[in-house]
């Protein structure tokens, strides 16, 4: 039947849209009308095929299929065989289709005209002239000092590739994101039990998950995010385990919690030394693990520090009743007591503890924390009993103990007591032995000790001149690497004790000018260093205000790898494959770092980039790369995938998307398990380096603000920004929404849509009392308890019950990130009302994104 | 013959609309019109403030009432259950729209190439590289036709004046694929099936949860199944509604 449709006919009278359709019709130079009355198609169509790859714009590299016909990509699919997000994509992964097509990207180079830190003005360029310009930077800085060559990544999609082996080929200073994101929780980790994570439960045997600040619906979460911990959450759920969300606003959890905490932001180390007075006074304590695997029984002599024999630390063995080290033959240490050894009253760290929290009561912390001390005893009692402390389950035909309980934090950890207070969730684990068991505390994905759990163990302040950053400075024994700390050294240099300036900066998948706390110094300093290279798929805010070179950068439509594809239980591993041609001369970092050691000399011979990625890839004998013929990076790939024993090579990526290896050992996962228990080491309960650190940094003369948290239990005191006048009177608190990622959301527009324009996020009891409504215009306004500074920008009120009273949120991913239809006037973003230095970074140098403001109808002065 | 139903687990969905985002680039719905939608719901007094997320499809009525009063029979259902409009006989008259209680329907006042987010044709790069489609992720599967009926009933990007909304993604139903926001759902809300097959995921979600339906008072019959959850009340206030484009 089919049919000339009345439609048809007065497509061609060109009565209705389309005048073209009509002169198609009528002068024949269009489609003829026969093949829709025959109901067939008018052309043939492009065959379709699917294509893998791995998802560009969020953290976790999601496998995927793409569905085109002949070469265009008309949607993007998760690909069902990977671990991490089993067929799915979350919205960002979906809307990144538009970034292929995107008529706002960079297709060819520019080269600015204009002074920096101002919007940029620049001209197309060709690579030949970019990348010359480019290497003559490089190598005149190289010539002085490698070390004047700075790396800013912000994400790297393969630090094989990129953080390992072009920054050791050019030998550059590197610096990274993670001051802004989490870092704190990390060195906590590392240093309290050695691992280079945050914390997250084992939800798959996890039955009370303490969700600490963790945006569950948004992202966020330790090492892994979207979409692989809502699903194992969300089965965890159906399998009956509770939830307890602790967060001064309810959106993070969503419906997903048996309790809310509302807690006061900024006072979590107040809650967590509390909920550790209230076990220990419950008294159940997994004495074992304590004795056995901390240093909790070590004895600490009257000066704080441990007492030694033969550089042996002391315990106090109940069956001699003598102080013996700690790993003689058949000791049985004492977890308590004081006791008179070498002349001093010792006493053993666990005991100091007791005497350290004997203050920190739930009845204390409720003044603090605006936490009710019942609701903090039930907590306690919670962890306590669902610990099932002396319990056992077999996982894959492995005995491993079983606590299922377990806390979810990580960008948490980005406040002023940070450390400290990641370091007291900690302890509360640890006097229940849920660290490293089935069910309980996890924090990296393999039981794997890092490097910096030695390091840690004797830290050591040196001498000025210091690097930019200020590594072993007496200001930062422990240093997360903060480039807002950079900022202020880059803006006085002499104050920091700093004297090599850099002179070229690469920035790398980031967006400093607009994430990195503090946007205001972030511009000052950096803007002072004399090149910066920026590479984007768009004209990044970054980029407009900072770039002396901008380089395309493209998006799914490249090589790179190899990507971590396991879900903690799973271990896989997979590719990103180019889906499409580059838009315009848009390039892959990896092809445009192969140009740029060419053009400076280090990419041929030994120690060249070819010779760093066979070492970062593990390319060896028939795989390796020659030293002297410029590879591309299919050759890298195909050869790296068949080291790993894939015969086919890249082919099996391209035809499967994604390698499973196959389940993760129990003794790889669980500290418990493992081989040696907790891979040998003595988790540090007491730490006793952070107070000899301490010591030295008094002793190099650094300021209080610096070392005053260096002590080797976590000790509460009130945040700075406590101190600001009175007027200041609610707390400004960030957060990420699904919707974006980091500072490259907007420019998709699929999911602009769906968040256009900044709000201020208030409680309407606040707003009532402040004379406001939903969409009002107001000015935020914060304060620097330190140096009196104030800030503000203007936003548009939002309503929300779901936040305190006393707190307003202002999300990421706004402020005009890049020159785009979609991010253009969307809002000020959260990082215009930080601040950074003394009081508003932590002692490890992380951000601290806390500040107190006030809001106020905008048509005030 | 299957008779086709939808379960929304709220116990589930995280409120992070990737449903609306596959549902649109598989549809090629223009800015501004979301045949899946999601609610973000709150009530209560802080403390005691409670979030649901509420996805909301169209209904695929029994007793549909945009079929009702549909002057042409464009909008009509099949005997899967699927509501489908004809978007060669419909005349954009709207009556679909007020008559459905569920606000699923969306006209369109403005070619559906148009308002596409960004400007494809403006540029030669692109234009060349999308095939001169519009939007890029143009699905050719709109362009056929579906049913025993043979009509032209999937996707938005059709004609100027007519009505859009959810199809139950029939032009993957008919290919033995669930619909788009079923399939894309990173924790697995959706099921989609048959319903008088006692095996389907349907029928075994609807025998182990509680359920409800979208204003069961007013007597639509909808095929879409709400479990673990109850429906949304006068007490509830919406977050984050989406207004589409670029505003407010």
């Amino acid at each position: 039947m089919g049919t000339i449709s009345r439609r048809t006919f007065l497509k061609g009278t060109g009565a209705a849209a389309g005048t073209l359709a009509a002169e198609e019709l009528l002068f024949g130079k269009g489609k003829s009308l026969l093949p829709v009355a025959r109901g067939e198609a008018a052309t043939p169509e492009p065959a379709e095929s699917w294509a893998y790859s791995a998802c560009w714009i969020g953290k976790q590299d999601c496998g995927l299929k793409a569905r085109r016909f002949g070469d265009r990509v008309v949607k993007l699919e998760g690909n069902p065989a990977h671990p991490r997000n089993v067929g799915t994509l979350c919205p960002k992964g979906m809307a990144q289709i538009s970034a292929l097509y995107d008529p706002n990207r960079l297709r060819r180079p520019l080269i600015r005209t204009n002074e920096k830190g101002v919007p940029g003005e620049f001209r197309e360029a060709t690579w030949e002239e970019a990348i010359a310009l480019v290497a003559e930077k490089i190598k005149a800085a190289r010539a002085k000092d490698p070390k004047l060559v700075v790396w800013q990544k912000g994400r790297s999609k393969s630090s094989a590739l990129y953080d390992t082996a072009f920054t050791a080929a050019l030998g550059t200073e590197k610096l990274h994101h993670g001051a802004f994101c989490s870092d704190a929780g990390y060195r906590a980790c590392e240093y309290t039990i050695g691992l280079n994570g945050v914390l997250n439960p084992d939800y798959r045997f996890c039955k009370l998950a303490i969700h600490w600040g963790y945006n569950l619906t948004a992202g966020g979460g330790n090492k892994l995010c979207w979409i692989t911990f809502p699903r194992q959450f969300i089965n965890a759920r159906e399998r009956g385990m509770k939830v307890v969300s602790i967060d001064p606003r309810r959106h993070g959890i969503g419906p997903h919690t048996d309790t809310w905490i509302p807690i006061r932001p900024g006072s979590d180390l107040a809650l967590a030394l509390a909920l550790a007075n209230e076990i220990v006074r419950l008294g159940t304590l997994d004495t074992e693990y304590l004795v056995k695997y901390t240093n909790a029984p070590f004895l600490v002599g009257e000066d704080g520090l441990f007492l030694r024999t033969g550089g042996k630390e002391l315990v106090w063995d109940t069956a001699t009743n003598s102080a013996k080290p700690f790993d003689a033959e058949g000791v049985s240490p004492a977890l308590e007591g004081s006791y008179r050894v070498q002349g001093q009253n010792a006493k053993t760290a666990f005991e100091l503890f007791k005497e350290h929290i004997r203050e920190y009561t739930p009845e204390w912390a409720a003044g603090i924390t605006d936490v009710p001390a019942e609701q903090i005893r039930e907590l306690a009692k919670a962890i306590v009993d669902t610990a099932q402390i002396g319990s056992t389950i077999v996982v894959d035909g492995v005995e491993v103990a079983y606590r299922p309980v377990g806390i979810h934090t990580y960008h948490m950890a980005q406040q002023e007591l940070g450390f400290q207070t990641v370091r007291a969730m900690l302890l509360v684990m640890m006097l229940v032995g849920a660290v490293g068991a089935a069910g309980g505390q996890l924090s990296d994905a393999t039981w794997k000790i890092h490097a910096n759990f030695e390091k840690f163990g004797t830290l050591k302040v040196s001498e000025p001149p210091y690097n930019i950053w200020l590594s072993n400075s007496k200001w930062f024994p422990i240093n997360s690497n903060n480039t807002a700390v950079v900022s202020l050294v880059l803006q006085d240099p002499a104050k920091w004790g700093v004297e090599k300036l850099p002179e070229v900066m690469i920035v790398h998948m980031a967006n400093p000018a607009l994430a990195f706390g503090s946007q205001r110094d972030i511009v000052e300093g950096l803007k002072k260093i004399p090149f910066i290279v920026v590479i984007d798929p768009w004209l990044s805010k970054t980029a407009d205000l900072l770039a002396d070179v901008v380089l395309p950068a493209s998006t799914l439509e490249k090589y790179e790898g190899p990507l971590a594809a396991g879900d903690i239980y799973t271990d896989a591993v997979a590719l990103r494959l180019p889906l499409m041609k580059p838009l315009g001369e848009s390039r892959s970092e990896l092809e445009i770092y192969l140009d740029i050691c060419e053009a400076t000399g280090t990419l041929y011979g030994e120690k060249g980039y070819i010779d760093q990625i066979n070492q970062a890839l593990g390319l060896k004998d028939e795989f390796a790369l020659p030293l002297d013929k410029k590879p591309t990076p299919e050759e890298i790939f195909d050869r790296w995938a068949k080291a790993q024993g894939l015969k086919e090579g890249l082919a099996f990526f391209e035809q499967n998307g994604v390698w499973v290896k196959g389940p993760v050992s129990p003794k790889k996962l669980y500290g418990w398990a493992a081989e040696p228990r907790f891979g040998g080491i003595r988790h540090r309960f007491y730490g006793e380096s952070l107070l000899s650190a301490q010591r030295q940094m008094k002793a190099a003369g650094a300021e209080e603000w610096a070392w005053r948290d260096y002590t080797p239990f976590p000790t509460w005191r009130p945040p700075t920004m406590e101190s600001s006048p009175r007027e200041y009177d609610l707390y400004l608190i960030s957060y990420k929404l699904i919707e974006f990622k980091q500072s490259r959301g907007h420019q998709l527009p699929l999911v602009a849509e769906l968040a256009p324009k900044q709000h201020l996020w208030m409680n309407p009891r606040a707003a009532k009392e402040r004379g406001l409504r939903a969409g009002d215009e107001v000015w935020v306004e914060s304060h620097n308890a330190v140096t009196g500074e104030t800030k503000r920008v203007r936003a548009r009120v939002a309503l929300t019950e779901g936040i305190r009273p006393d707190t307003v949120g202002l999300p990421h991913h706004f402020g005009g990130e890049a020159r785009h239809p979609w991010a253009a006037d969307d809002g000020p973003g959260a990082a215009s009302l930080y601040y950074t230095g003394p009081g508003y970074i932590q002692m490890t140098a992380d951000q601290s994104f806390h500040v107190k403001v006030r809001v106020y109808r905008a048509k005030e002065a | 013959m299957p008779k086709y139903a939808m379960t929304i687990d709220l116990s589930r969905c995280m409120g992070c609309r990737a449903c609306m985002v596959a549902c649109k680039v598989e549809n090629n719905t223009p800015e501004g019109q979301f045949w899946m939608y999601v609610f973000r719901l709150e009530e209560g007094e802080f403390p005691e403030t409670r979030l649901t997320f509420l996805p909301r499809p169209c209904q695929h009525c029994d007793n549909a009432p945009c079929v009702k009063v549909c002057p042409v029979g464009a909008r009509y259902k099949r005997e899967d259950g699927l509501v489908l409009t004809d978007f060669q006989r419909c005349i954009g008259c709207r009556y679909c729209e007020v008559a459905c209680p569920y606000g699923v329907n969306y006209f369109h006042w403005q070619s559906p190439k148009k308002g596409q987010y960004l400007k494809w044709g403006d540029d030669a790069e692109v234009r060349e590289r999308a095939e001169r489609e519009v939007p890029p992720w143009h699905n050719p599967d709109h362009d056929k036709r579906y049913g025993e009926e043979r009509r032209l009933t999937a996707g938005a990007v059709h004609y100027k004046g007519v009505m859009g909304k959810c199809t139950f993604c029939v032009h993957r139903v008919e290919k033995g694929l669930e619909p788009a926001c079923v399939a894309n759902c990173p924790v697995r809300v959706f099921e989609f099936g048959d319903l008088e097959d006692p095996n389907s995921s349907v029928s075994h979600k609807l025998r182990e949860a509680t359920r409800f339906r979208l204003l069961e008072d007013v007597g639509t019959e909808p095929r879409v199944y709400y479990l673990n959850g109850q429906p949304p009340t006068g007490e509830h206030r919406q977050l984050d509604a989406v207004k589409g484009g670029k505003g407010e």
